[in-house]
């Protein structure tokens, strides 16, 4: 009987060893706490403060800083192998932050399988130390020619769960899980 | 409470779902991966938000006469199918839930042309009082228009995606 052949065998990122690029030296600080910018002056809308939507532009730049631990950042993309697609975004607002404030982001892992990671990401005000948002986020691996769901690069997966077992030991973030809706008093 | 708000009412929007915001998904919302940026999403869609605020009679006059403002607590969004610069966008928003300061709002977009749906926008907005920066009641007029929503709303049918809960489903 001839098997038929594996389906990721054929994807591009399944049939490489090790990426075409340098990989930096994995972090497993927990949480990973290495993002840190700036609010930026067209980010502010009529309220005077920064806009919903740019609070997530903020965090999409802290899931780069989380994708390039494992290789999967924008080389992944530039070559054609690769990308990584959110599929869920949960945001809690928890206080407002203003043009020209410094903010942190960290970043834990949560969850994770072969193609996908469930992780949340804490924005803290720079200077003042306030949490100022949460974004909770799902994102899965993305075959580049297909464009369609891939296992985890063979170099990802074994950073992917270092990281997730380094971060296992942190308690998990109040505002993970967490339903919308408006409670009854 | 405010009783009057200093500026005209706009004609007021009942219908089941409420499917008035239209927008274009503009070239700088598009990122290394050749689609609509996640943030652009809820960029859209906060604009979808305010599309309700404004049937509510709270729209950027609101603001600009300081009367009040309104803040996104919370929100959710399920990113569906792919949207490529210039897709138009068509938004349909459901009311879910109603009190005396917020709005439980769940927006639906779809591609204009193709018709598919490109993603879903769970949110709950609340009202601001424009000098304390605190949460107040909503004004008089906008709560009767509220209630005019919500009447035509009830009724519908809880949409599918709303009220999830975030994991990875463990099939294994």
């Amino acid at each position: 009987m001839k098997l038929a052949a594996d389906p990721a065998a054929s994807l591009r990122s399944a049939r490489m060893k090790l990426p075409p690029y340098p990989m930096i030296d994995l972090d497993l600080g927990a949480p990973l706490d290495r993002h840190r910018a700036t609010v930026q002056k067209e980010w502010i809308d009529w309220n005077g403060h920064m806009n919903v939507g740019y609070y997530v532009v903020a965090f999409d730049k802290a899931t780069d800083v989380l994708c390039e631990q494992f290789g999967c950042s924008w080389d992944y993309t530039r070559l054609k192998i690769g990308m990584t697609f959110v599929l869920e975004a949960h945001v809690t607002y928890d206080r407002e932050v203003k043009e020209g404030d410094p903010f942190r982001i960290t970043t834990q892992i949560l969850d994770h399988d072969a193609k996908r990671i469930h992780y949340m990401h804490l924005m803290y005000h720079g200077s003042e130390g306030y949490l100022a948002a949460t974004n909770e986020l799902m994102l899965m691996n993305i075959d580049y020619e297909s464009r369609r769901a891939a296992p985890w690069p063979e170099w990802a997966m074994p950073r992917i769960e270092k990281m997730a077992a380094a971060h296992a030991k942190l308690p998990r973030p109040v505002q993970a899980g967490r339903l919308i809706g408006i409670k009854r008093k | 409470m405010l009783v009057t708000l200093p500026y005209e009412m706009p004609e007021l929007v009942t219908t089941a779902p409420i499917d008035i915001h239209r927008s274009t998904v503009l070239p700088e919302w598009v990122d290394w991966n050749g689609h609509m940026n996640v943030a652009f999403y809820v960029l859209a869609f906060d604009q979808a938000s305010g599309a309700f605020m404004r049937n509510m009679g709270l729209g950027r006059n609101y603001v600009e006469s300081k009367s009040g403002m309104t803040f996104v607590l919370e929100t959710h969004v399920t990113y569906d199918r792919e949207m490529r610069g210039g897709a138009p966008m068509r938004f349909t928003t459901q009311l879910l839930a109603r009190d005396a300061k917020r709005v439980h709002l769940f927006h639906e977009m779809f591609h204009a042309e193709r018709g598919y749906l490109a993603a879903t926008n769970e949110t709950i907005v609340m009202n601001i009082d424009y000098a304390s920066r605190r949460s107040a009641p909503w004004p008089m007029q906008a709560a009767e228009r509220l209630e005019a929503i919500w009447t035509a709303h009830k009724g519908l049918p809880r949409p599918a995606k709303a009220g999830r809960i975030m994991g990875l489903a463990k099939k294994s």
